[in-house]
């Protein structure tokens, strides 16, 4: 047998288990957005409606009803942070329910749990680049010219990513002891949503206690890249992220142990 | 090859914990975490042994709660087990919950795509297999429909397709040989006699020792955990029937070897008269036997069965307190029935031999002889008494019926159809 002619086939034989679990994450997640706008009239456009509605809401309110503030580009700040905030806090809700809400799926032999929490922050992230394109156009509008750092937004997103999906673990996991977990996160993320700094900008003497917010370090860094250096630049850093990406990569692997136990736990719960 | 299921020893602890654990954060706050300790831990499954090579199937039988789905779980990799190993190789398919992520507002198609990813494809694999999978599960014409405009038929079709269709080493099927229609059925039984050939190793749960009797190489019997019985189906089978009338016979002690070196065996069995056989008829069953060792005071039993397998008649020595010592050689024992009101249908005679005190099935014969009784003009039910209908209105005119009581009338009518 020619070795030439085997070797296509045998690297497919060693890629095969990382193809299928890259086939079965984009399955899953084709299903679960199929599954929230099959039904509308309106379909996939609800994906778009659905931002543009609450910026709508909060640029009335805080650009025209409230005008105390002296925030430049308003509308690009604005759209800009609630984009982040909507796919951190929709798909850490989702995901809080990756175990509990999927008996069936964990109890199939073989199937790789620790993608559900994955599934539910990568629709997420489909939501938000299909907005990107708004946010885009509104820094248009507003005159915002975009320069290199541009180049850092994927890999900004990215720590995003696997920071949700890392918080995600551990909420998951904890739901399935407390079935409640879910309800209670609804009102600390609420409460989590106004000091993250959406739609004003923190005050320079509250600034060291917002820091913490790992959020607002998220925000923070968008409005970085995305908008006029000049409307931020003054007092940002980039060492609030890399300490939010090294606890990311301390809390991931551990998240992912704890959610393994758990699912694991779940299954045999009588 | 070595693909296979090695077991060893497995044990597998469930806890049970207070009604009153706390199940929200608030309880927990409130009530202390002291309740989180489990009250007592009951054993599902204990020392339970076995193998399964490449290109054999196992049959599992035993009662509901023996812990037979535990097993199959603990096999494909749910859960982790207590005690002893597990070895597998190769990739497991499993029936276990058929449709499990299958989502009603979806088509069919797509319910197919992501459950075969589910069940461990590549989507190349799917698409190359999805015209066979829809084939076999009869729904081309359906198969763009959503989900939930189903039967429940047309969906376990599907799901069962669509996991016979991802190329298992190992294959898990808990009671799901039962889908579907009898021809769906049949064609499932061949798919898997299919992939046996193919050197797939497969373990199948079922209630239906008719069904293991015809497919397994092997079979398991579970009693509350453990091995009660693990050889060839046949033997596990009557053990398994034995353990199915508790009323009647005492349960199989847990402790014994499951295993029985044959101390007797039943040659062979007449029935008198052979054919043809009236309803009505006295009927003498005699079985010969040839016993291998002295046995103090066994107990032989005759079972006669309706082809449907319902169970018409069954006698044993033992309630006849008819005790003797059977002596090694062989020798012959004669079961006489009176009269035999059997409607008309075909039956069989099982036979069976147990040590004394119904403490071990030694020998048991299923469905030895067969026995054809000669159609009566009633055509329901299972019995066929002679019976007289009368009235004490004088309005109405109910006659005796000839046909019902006088069997000399109806005999020769009805063995000339």
């Amino acid at each position: 047998m020619a070795t030439s002619s085997n070797l296509p086939q045998q690297k497919r034989l060693i890629n095969r288990p990382w193809t299928q679990r890259r086939d079965l994450l984009v399955g899953l997640v084709s299903r679960d957005i199929k599954l929230l706008y099959n039904r509308s009239a309106l379909g996939i456009a609800w994906m778009l409606i659905n931002p543009l509605m609450q910026l709508m809401v909060y640029a009335f309110v805080f650009g025209v009803l409230l005008v105390n503030n002296s925030v430049p580009n308003f509308t690009s700040f604005i759209f800009s942070g609630l984009l982040v905030w909507t796919w951190f806090q929709g798909s850490l809700t989702e995901a809080t329910g990756a175990i509990v809400h999927n008996r069936a799926l964990i109890r199939q032999p073989g199937f790789p749990v620790a993608v559900l929490p994955v599934v539910n922050v990568a629709t997420g992230l489909i939501h938000f680049l299909m907005s990107l394109p708004i946010l885009l156009i509104f820094l248009w509008i507003d005159g915002v010219v975009l320069d290199a750092k541009l180049l850092l937004l994927p890999l900004l997103m990215a720590l995003q990513f696997a920071f949700t999906v890392s918080l995600a673990y551990v909420l998951a996991s904890l739901n399935v002891t407390f079935r409640d977990t879910q309800h209670t996160l609804g009102v600390l993320l609420q409460m989590l949503f106004y000091f993250s700094a959406v739609f004003y900008q923190v005050p320079e003497q509250y600034s060291h206690i917002f820091q913490f917010n790992p959020v607002l370090i998220l925000i923070n860094g968008y409005r970085a890249i995305l908008l006029a250096p000049e409307a931020s630049a003054a007092s940002f850093s980039w060492v609030p992220t890399l300490v939010l990406f090294a606890i990311t990569a301390i809390l991931l692997p551990l998240g992912h142990r704890i959610f393994q136990r758990q699912s694991e736990r779940f299954v045999e719960e009588l | 090859m070595g693909h296979g299921i090695v077991v060893q020893n497995l044990g597998k602890r469930f806890s049970a914990y207070p009604s009153d654990r706390p199940r929200t954060i608030m309880q927990a706050a409130m009530g202390g975490f002291k309740r989180f300790k489990p009250m007592n831990a009951f054993w599902a499954l204990r020392n339970v042994s076995f193998e399964v090579q490449p290109g054999e199937i196992l049959g599992v039988l035993g009662h509901n709660g023996a812990g037979k789905s535990t097993l199959l779980r603990l096999i494909g990799g749910i859960g982790s087990a207590d005690e002893g190993s597990i070895r597998i190789r190769g990739r497991v398919g499993a029936l276990l919950d058929l449709g499990a992520g299958f989502h009603e507002d979806l088509t069919g198609r797509e319910n197919l795509m992501v459950a075969a990813l589910i069940g461990g494809l590549t989507k190349a694999e799917v698409l190359d297999r999805e015209k066979e999978i829809i084939e076999f599960a009869e729904l081309e014409s359906f198969i763009d429909n959503p989900i939930r405009t189903y039967s429940t038929g047309m969906g376990m079709r599907l799901a069962f397709s669509i996991a016979i269709h991802t190329d298992p080493q190992l294959l898990l099927i808990d009671e799901h040989l039962s889908v579907g229609d009898i021809g769906f059925k049949a064609k499932c039984i061949e798919r898997v006699k299919y992939l046996r050939d193919q050197g797939c190793a497969i373990m199948f749960i079922s209630q239906s020792p008719k069904q293991v009797m015809e497919l397994c190489d092997r079979a398991l019997l579970l009693n509350r955990g453990t091995v009660a019985a693990y050889s060839d189906p046949k033997t596990v089978v009557a053990e398994y029937e034995a353990a199915m009338h508790p009323d009647q016979k005492p349960r199989l002690p847990q402790a014994e070897a499951p295993i029985l070196g044959q101390k007797i065996a039943i040659t062979a069995m007449h029935l008198s008269p052979s054919a043809p056989f009236h309803c009505g008829d006295p009927l003498t069953v005699e079985l010969d036997y040839a016993c291998l060792e002295p046995l103090p005071d066994p107990i032989f039993s005759v079972r006669i069965l309706h082809e449907s397998g319902a169970v018409c008649f069954e006698s044993n020595t033992h309630s006849k307190d008819c005790h003797e010592k059977v002596s090694p050689g062989s020798g012959r024992i004669r079961l006489q029935i009176d009269r035999l009101d059997l409607n008309g249908g075909k039956y069989f005679v099982s036979a069976g031999v147990h040590s004394k005190n119904w403490r071990q099935l030694l020998e048991y014969q299923d469905k030895l002889a067969k026995l054809v009784v000669e159609p009566t003009r009633v055509v329901e039910g299972l019995l066929h008494p002679p019976c007289v209908w009368t009235a004490d209105e004088p309005s109405l005119a109910l006659g005796r019926d000839t046909a019902f009581a006088d069997e000399s009338t109806t005999t020769p009518e009805a063995s000339s159809v």
